[in-house]
C-alpha cells in the first residue's frame, strides 16, 4: 500500500465520527447511509492530494462530507448503480449496547428535520466549533453563523422542552 | 433549556460512537480503488444519451434543411430553421451545464459550491422553457405558398386557429414553467416524474441559501 493511502486511511480512521454523523443526519435510511458513506470517503481521497496540511484535517472533512451529504439529492437513483456495492460498509456502529436515551434519540431526529443547510450549522456547532470555524467550513461570516445558529438552537429547545 | 444541555446531548452521542464505531479498513481501501471507475460513469447514462440524440437530432435537422434548401418552400424552411435553432440552444445549455456541474469543486465553502450546484439543476428549467418555443412551427412546416389563394378557405381557418394555439400555448409554457408553479396541477403532470426531483429540490436549496444571504445583507 503507497504512503499516501495509508496516510489516507489512518486520517480517516481518527476522522470516522465526522463521516458517520454526517451521514446520519442526511440519510432517512441504513441504505442510504451506507451508500453515502461509501461516496463521502470516495470523495475525500479524489480530493485528499489538495488537502492543505495547514489546515485543520477535521474541518476539511466536514466540508468535503457536508458537500457530498448535500448534494446528494442530485442522484435520483441507488449510489450502489455508480459505485460497486460492498459486503459491508467502511463505517458502521457495532451492536448497540449503550442504554436508550430519549434526550439523544429526540435530538438526531429533530436534527434531520432541520433544513440541509441549517443541520450543517447546527452539526458544526454541536461538535464544538468554533464561530470562524464554522464560518469557514460553511463560507458565512461570524455575525450571519451566530444569527442562524441562535435560531435553530431556539427552534431545538423548544421542540425538546415540549415533548 | 440551556446551550450547555444541547451540546451535552451531543456529547453523549458522540461518546457512544466513540465506543461503538467501527473502521473497516479493508472496505476503506476498496473504496480508493474505486476512482477511476466513479470519475468515468460521474455522467449518468440517461445524461449523456439525452445529450447523444439532442445532438443526432440537431444534426438530422440541419441535413435535411441544407439538402432542401434549394427546393424547400418557405414554411419549410422557416419552421425547421427555427426547430433546428432551438434545439441546439437547448443541446448546447443541457451540455453547459453539465460539464459545469462535474467540474464545481467540492474543496470549497459549503455555502458557495452548493450554490453553483444548484443553480446549474435548476436553470435545466430553462431548457426545458426554451424547447417549448418550437411547438407552432411544427404546424407550420408542410404548408406551402403555392396553397395560398387557392386552398380551402375551411382549411386555413382551422390551419390558423391551430398554429395560434399552438404558438399561444408554447408562449403560456414558456411564461409559466417556473419553479413558483410547482404546486400547481398541471406543472405536477408534466414534471412529476422522479427524473424531475433533484431539479426541483436544487430551486429549494437556493431558496435556503437566499435566507442565509438576507441575513448578511
Amino acid at each position: 500500500m503507497s504512503v499516501e493511502k495509508e496516510h489516507f486511511l489512518t486520517s480517516i480512521e481518527s476522522n470516522k465520527g465526522i463521516i458517520y454523523k454526517v451521514a446520519n443526519s442526511y440519510c432517512k435510511d441504513e441504505d442510504d447511509r451506507e451508500d453515502l458513506i461509501q461516496e463521502i470517503i470516495l470523495q475525500l481521497w479524489k480530493a485528499f492530494p489538495s488537502f492543505n496540511p495547514n489546515f485543520k484535517l477535521s474541518t476539511w472533512m466536514y466540508r468535503i462530507a457536508l458537500n457530498v451529504a448535500i448534494s446528494n439529492y442530485r442522484k435520483t437513483r441507488k449510489r450502489n448503480q455508480i459505485i460497486q456495492p460492498l459486503s459491508e460498509t467502511a463505517i458502521y456502529l457495532a451492536e448497540d449496547k449503550s442504554e436508550a436515551n430519549e434526550k439523544r434519540d429526540l435530538l438526531q431526529s429533530l436534527i434531520k428535520e432541520l433544513k440541509e443547510v441549517d443541520r450543517a450549522l447546527i452539526l458544526l456547532y454541536l461538535d464544538g466549533y468554533l464561530y470562524p470555524e464554522i464560518g469557514e467550513v460553511l463560507g458565512l461570516s461570524e455575525s450571519n453563523v451566530a444569527t442562524k445558529l441562535s435560531r435553530i438552537k431556539q427552534q431545538l429547545k423548544k421542540k425538546i422542552t415540549a415533548q | 433549556m440551556e446551550d450547555i444541555e444541547l451540546q451535552q446531548i451531543w456529547k453523549s452521542y458522540d461518546e457512544r460512537l466513540q465506543e461503538q464505531l467501527v473502521f473497516n479498513r479493508k472496505n476503506a481501501l476498496d473504496i480508493t480503488k474505486m476512482k477511476v471507475k466513479s470519475e468515468l460513469t460521474a455522467m449518468r447514462p440517461i445524461k449523456i444519451v439525452t445529450v447523444l440524440v439532442g445532438i443526432l437530432w440537431v444534426f438530422f435537422l440541419d441535413v435535411l434543411l441544407i439538402n432542401l434548401f434549394p427546393v424547400g418552400n418557405y414554411f419549410f424552411l422557416i419552421s425547421f430553421g427555427f426547430i433546428s435553432l432551438v434545439n441546439k440552444i437547448a443541446v448546447g445549455v443541457y451540455l453547459y451545464q453539465l460539464i459545469l456541474i462535474s467540474v464545481v469543486s467540492i474543496n470549497s465553502p459549503v455555502i458557495s459550491t452548493q450554490k453553483k450546484i444548484a443553480s446549474l439543476l435548476s436553470s435545466t428549467l430553462w431548457v426545458t422553457r426554451i424547447l417549448m418555443l418550437q411547438l407552432p412551427f411544427w404546424t407550420t412546416f408542410f404548408l406551402s405558398s403555392s396553397w395560398i389563394g387557392t386552398g380551402n378557405p375551411v382549411f386555413w381557418v382551422i390551419q390558423v386557429l391551430i398554429t395560434f394555439a399552438f404558438a399561444g400555448l408554447a408562449i403560456w409554457l414558456f411564461v409559466n414553467i417556473r419553479y413558483e408553479n410547482r404546486d400547481k396541477r398541471w406543472f405536477k403532470f408534466l414534471f412529476g416524474n422522479y427524473e424531475w426531483d433533484p431539479i426541483m429540490k436544487a430551486r429549494e436549496m437556493l431558496t435556503q441559501i437566499e435566507d442565509y444571504k438576507e441575513i448578511t445583507s
